[in-house]
């Protein structure tokens, strides 16, 4: 049934292929091909932008824990850090007390010193250093408190003293042993 | 092993799947006419055939690496060009099974085939229903048998069937109506 209708078609398919886009279609093809070879290429590139901004985040974390962390260890370095003249205040008191024990370990070298004053001087310093300490912790939360610089310029200034008065009566000692050497001869 | 599909322009193939663009321009060159008319012949619209056309070879070209060579890359292009126009029918919610149009059961007045001009035919055509002239583009002028058309169209091979007789039907009435016009 109807298969004229369906002979005519069929015989005549060619001419049903025939039909051309609407003019410019080429150009439009090409416009088309050109956009579409560009995201291609930007999305070679989306790994690497992806990979530098990780860079970049993980360098601004690094930067914030830096700047976070660091004003603690400037803290650390104690009454110095507050101004230029502190810092030489404390230069003074420090070079003094190191002078000191450096003087200490030369007479015990000599065998001024007793084991027993020795460690009884060993157990003061330990006390003098966790008194530094206590002092650090309480400029680092208040580093312009007169009160704790002032607290601060004490200790060194008790710990010089009895370091001085120390080294002045071993001084003494020594003198002492030598007079006494030189009278028996 | 399957053997591969010799394709003529073999070359220009192996050129597009390096991303070669002279290489696709070529390619579209040599099939742009056979893709359009298809497209053309199911959605009835010129600019919407170009567009969707031009949309399936630019798919081909980004899915190329999928082309095996086990048809001829014709063949393969014509099933996205299909598949695409087939989408673009989707939006206009076309229906292949449901279209069931009071078609009157007597045979329609017998008039002269052979008196028709083509022009007419080809016209007519792109005037059926969007249901029916794609059953019928598929089935005559892409030369696909029932049971690949309703494999495209996700229908049963009853349905590709009868679709077809009730296409090929409203399409004799159509040109009868055309013809008694004519005449008076």
């Amino acid at each position: 049934m109807n298969d004229d209708l369906e002979r005519l078609i069929l015989n005549n398919r060619h001419s049903f292929q025939d039909e051309e886009p609407l003019q410019g279609h080429f150009e439009r093809f090409e416009a088309k091909l050109q956009k579409a070879s560009k995201p291609a290429r930007t999305i070679r590139f989306q790994p690497i932008l992806k990979f530098a901004a990780l860079v970049v985040f993980a360098l601004l974390i690094v930067n914030q824990v830096r700047i976070y962390l660091l004003p603690e260890k400037k803290d650390s370095l104690s009454l110095g850090s507050i101004s230029p003249e502190y810092r030489e205040v404390e230069f003074y008191y420090t070079n003094a007390i190191h002078l000191g024990m450096d003087q200490w370990k030369e007479f015990k070298s000599e065998g001024i010193i007793s084991m027993a004053d020795d460690q009884m001087m060993q157990k003061e310093q330990a006390e003098f250093d966790q008194m530094y300490q206590n002092l650090l912790v309480d400029l680092k939360a208040n580093p312009t408190d007169d009160r704790v610089i002032n607290a601060m310029l004490e200790y060194y200034q008790t710990r010089m003293n009895v370091m001085s008065l120390i080294i002045n009566k071993l001084k003494e000692v020594k003198q002492q042993k030598y007079t006494r050497h030189e009278h028996k001869i | 092993m399957e053997a591969q599909y010799q394709n003529i322009y073999q070359d220009v193939i192996d050129r597009c799947r390096k991303g070669d663009t002279k290489a696709q321009f070529e390619l579209y060159k040599l099939y742009y006419k056979s893709m359009y008319n298809i497209c053309l012949h199911m959605l009835n619209n010129e600019v919407e055939a170009e567009d969707v056309m031009q949309e399936a070879f630019l798919k081909a070209f980004t899915k190329i690496d999928t082309y095996e060579g086990k048809v001829s890359f014709g063949a393969w292009l014509k099933k996205i060009v299909i598949n695409r126009s087939l989408d673009q029918l989707k939006k206009r919610k076309v229906k292949f099974e449901e279209l069931n149009e009071k078609i009157p059961d007597e045979e329609p007045v017998s008039f002269d085939i052979s008196e028709i001009q083509l022009e007419k035919l080809k016209k007519t055509i792109q005037q059926l229903p969007d249901g029916y002239r794609v059953v019928l583009s598929l089935y005559l002028l892409e030369g696909f048998d029932h049971e690949e058309i309703a494999q495209i169209l996700g229908i049963t091979n009853v349905s590709s069937r009868s679709q077809f007789l009730r296409a090929k039907l409203k399409l004799r009435q159509m040109l009868q109506k055309e013809e008694f016009f004519e005449y008076n």
